[in-house]
């Protein structure tokens, strides 16, 4: 018999994304991850730009991700235009980045993703018996919002940081307090990560994929690195990700879609902690060590339980980059020493490895091309429901619980939509 | 009791900012949620109607498929209040910068190539008002919290929302900032529109200009200053186009075509 699935809007992810299944008996006939969000044409308007002007809008592309779109684009720019990046600069921009990291993680894991375990339709409904979490939950994501004001001028989409460094560097007090509410918010989120940790995570869905990640200096935990690392023990420049992961463009999707040596992968904080996981220090290391098991390599839906202890990480290190950044002196605006070139910026945004490359001639745009993780993602998210949808018609499940899982997966992977209708250049034949 | 009104939260091309925005009232969310019966707003909410009978609906980003425009008029079908809600709704957002320019196909191919979508009909961004009716508007790019709370009471108390009718210009000056122009630095804030607070030049980064351009600044002026201080036309031109959209596209030609 055959079963049709529909899902037109998902629901609390990030743009406009629906899911369209078709399961002949044991057979699936069609599954496509359908991405209404119009096409913005980011790559193309970029075209003729000058350095400052890329970054300020390409951050817009999402609005979660504003500071990694900023990071990414300001170390392709600096790179093609051979800027030196100072110390402090350095350290003030991975403090903004962990700023976006616990902002973005807490929103998913707390408010779109945890409602879906334990049986709510949003996290305000959750409020009468989960008040305590909610609350401690909202109070962290909005002390993340206040790095990223204090770092960047504005929660979303601000313009202190650029090329060369920032407009103004953050007060002595306000860094202050930055490391005091990491050190505060700390014992909630080891407590919270045991409760994503405890949840029964189904495994009707598993099947083993590779994983990729920025690899950072040093063999060190971190957001973004010259070097991609696979699972697979493959290390690569970044700057060779166009050969590695090859790009298509599928019709039922404004978003491309990505496979290394064939096959679908995945990016994101499981991706990361399963191919630099082993690098953490202090508690990150041993909530890290606590629950990774052998599931991690082949089920999505531990992204979750990654995120929690990826916040732990930046709780961590907060404290360190605010002692480093208040013994540095304000450095003067760094300047670009030519006007052409081209450089490629590989960030791990937090839901996975973000490339920006431009080229310039004459101080202007020549060339862009930008690629999200969430495009990234998208034949791993369609592999796993395939999976799921399969085993669940097997067991008999309905169309709305078999929706309801799909969601999930989806939901785990935590999709931006917005940043994955912006993909590259022209496909080649 | 009195019955709680209803409110629908859409989103539509753009960076989906203005729904984090309202997300980022962490201090008056469970409020929020209690005040109003919040139909639909899918970035943080499952059980949602498709597109619902609503008092207000706030609506995000910009048109650009045959599918969001036919959803939007449903939207307007169904609203008491429609509100385009930040930028992209507003005038474009930075996806509509080249708008009316003619070489939307040629971006598209250059991004897609000759690929065909069965997904829906592309089409180049447009701001809503120019599809549909819009009773009322809420700046930003994002919105600033207190200016979408303020508006949001108003709307809510059935008045039209008030927003700030003076330039950014304005607002730096009260924080007693040293001009970024005596600096040589391109800063749109005489021209933009202000209740962001001044947030850039108050961090030595000009205004980009993302809230759109103020009906009631002296653009005249601004275009002539920023030629004395040695900005090329066609750089201040395609600086105002890229936060300005379809709005300051008519403003400045005209300009342009009066010198």
């Amino acid at each position: 018999m055959m079963k049709k699935i529909v899902v037109n809007h998902l629901a609390r992810v990030e743009g406009d994304g629906g899911i369209y299944v078709e399961i002949d008996g044991d057979k699936i006939k069609k599954l496509e991850v359908r991405i209404f969000e119009g096409p913005r044409l980011i790559e193309a308007l970029a075209i003729g730009k000058l350095p400052e002007e890329v970054i300020s809008f390409t951050p817009r592309i999402c609005a979660i991700c504003t500071v990694s779109h900023k990071n990414a684009s300001i170390r392709a720019i600096e790179r093609a235009l051979k800027t030196n990046e100072d110390e402090k600069t350095y350290y003030a921009r991975e403090l903004m980045h962990m700023g976006e990291m616990i902002e973005s993680h807490s929103l998913h894991i707390f408010a779109l993703a945890l409602p879906d375990y334990l049986g709510y339709p949003n996290v305000i409904a959750m409020v009468d018996k989960y008040a305590d979490v909610i609350t401690k939950a909202l109070n962290l994501k909005k002390y993340s919002n206040k790095i990223m004001q204090i770092l960047n001028g504005k929660f979303i989409h601000g313009e202190n940081a650029t090329a060369g460094g920032f407009g103004k560097f953050p007060e002595r007090s306000e860094l202050l307090e930055i490391k005091k509410e990491a050190e505060e918010s700390l014992t909630f989120m080891c407590a919270a990560t045991d409760i994503v940790g405890g949840l029964e995570l189904p495994d009707h869905l598993e099947e083993d994929t590779v994983f990729v990640c920025c690899n950072p200096a040093d063999k060190k935990y971190g957001f973004w690195g010259e070097e991609l690392i696979f699972s697979d023990g493959t290390v690569l420049p970044s700057t060779k990700y166009k050969e590695t992961l090859i790009e298509r463009v599928v019709p039922h999707s404004f978003a491309k879609r990505s496979l290394y040596k064939g096959k679908p992968f995945s990016v994101g904080a499981l991706a990361r902690l399963n191919c630099i996981g082993d690098r953490l220090k202090g508690e990150a290391a041993k909530y890290f060590k606590k629950y990774k098991n052998e599931r991690w390599l082949k089920n999505p839906l531990y992204n979750n339980l990654a995120q929690a202890i990826e916040i732990i990480y930046c709780l961590e290190r907060i404290p360190k980059l605010v002692d480093i950044l208040l013994k540095l002196p304000d450095p003067k605006f760094e300047k670009a020493t030519r006007k052409k070139g081209r450089g490629v910026g590989t960030v791990e945004a937090p839901r996975g490895l973000l490339v920006h490359d431009y080229s310039f001639e004459n101080g202007y745009v020549t060339d862009a091309n930008i690629i999200t993780p969430t495009a990234y993602n998208l034949d791993d998210i369609e592999k796993y429901m395939a999976n799921s949808a399969l085993s669940l018609n097997k067991a008999g499940k309905n169309e709305g619980e078999i929706a309801f899982e799909l969601e999930k997966i989806a939901r785990a992977y935590d999709p931006c939509i917005s940043c994955a209708t912006h993909l590259v250049k022209v496909v080649k034949k | 009791m009195k019955k709680k009104p209803t409110l629908g939260i859409y989103g539509f091309t753009g960076c989906a900012g203005c729904q984090l925005a309202v997300l980022d009232c962490e201090d008056i969310l469970v409020d929020l949620f209690n005040y109003v019966d919040i139909k639909v707003f899918y970035e943080a909410m499952s059980n949602n109607e498709d597109v619902a009978n609503v008092d207000i609906a706030l609506v995000e980003g910009s048109i650009n498929t045959n599918k969001q425009l036919n959803e939007l008029k449903e939207i307007r079908e169904k609203a008491g209040v429609l509100v385009a809600f930040g930028s992209c709704a507003n005038f474009g957002g930075i996806q509509a910068m080249a708008l009316g320019d003619g070489k939307w196909e040629q971006r598209f191919t250059r991004v897609y190539g000759d690929a065909k979508f069965t997904v829906a009909i592309p089409r180049e961004a447009q701001p809503i008002h120019k599809f549909v009716k819009v009773d009322a508007f809420i700046p930003g790019c994002p919105p600033s919290t207190p200016q979408m709370l303020r508006a949001l009471t108003q709307l809510l108390h059935g008045n039209q929302p008030t927003y700030t009718n003076s330039p950014v210009c304005l607002e730096c000056k009260f924080r007693e900032n040293e001009c970024l122009l005596n600096d040589g630095k391109l800063c749109l804030g005489p021209l933009t529109m202000g209740g962001c607070t001044a947030p850039c030049p108050s961090h030595n980064t000009p205004c980009i200009g993302c809230w759109g351009i103020i009906d009631e600044a002296n653009h005249t002026s601004e275009l002539k200053l920023l030629k004395e201080k040695g900005f090329k036309t066609e750089d201040i031109i395609q600086r105002f186009r890229i936060f300005g959209g379809s709005k300051i596209v008519e403003k400045v030609q005209k300009l342009l075509e009066v010198e």
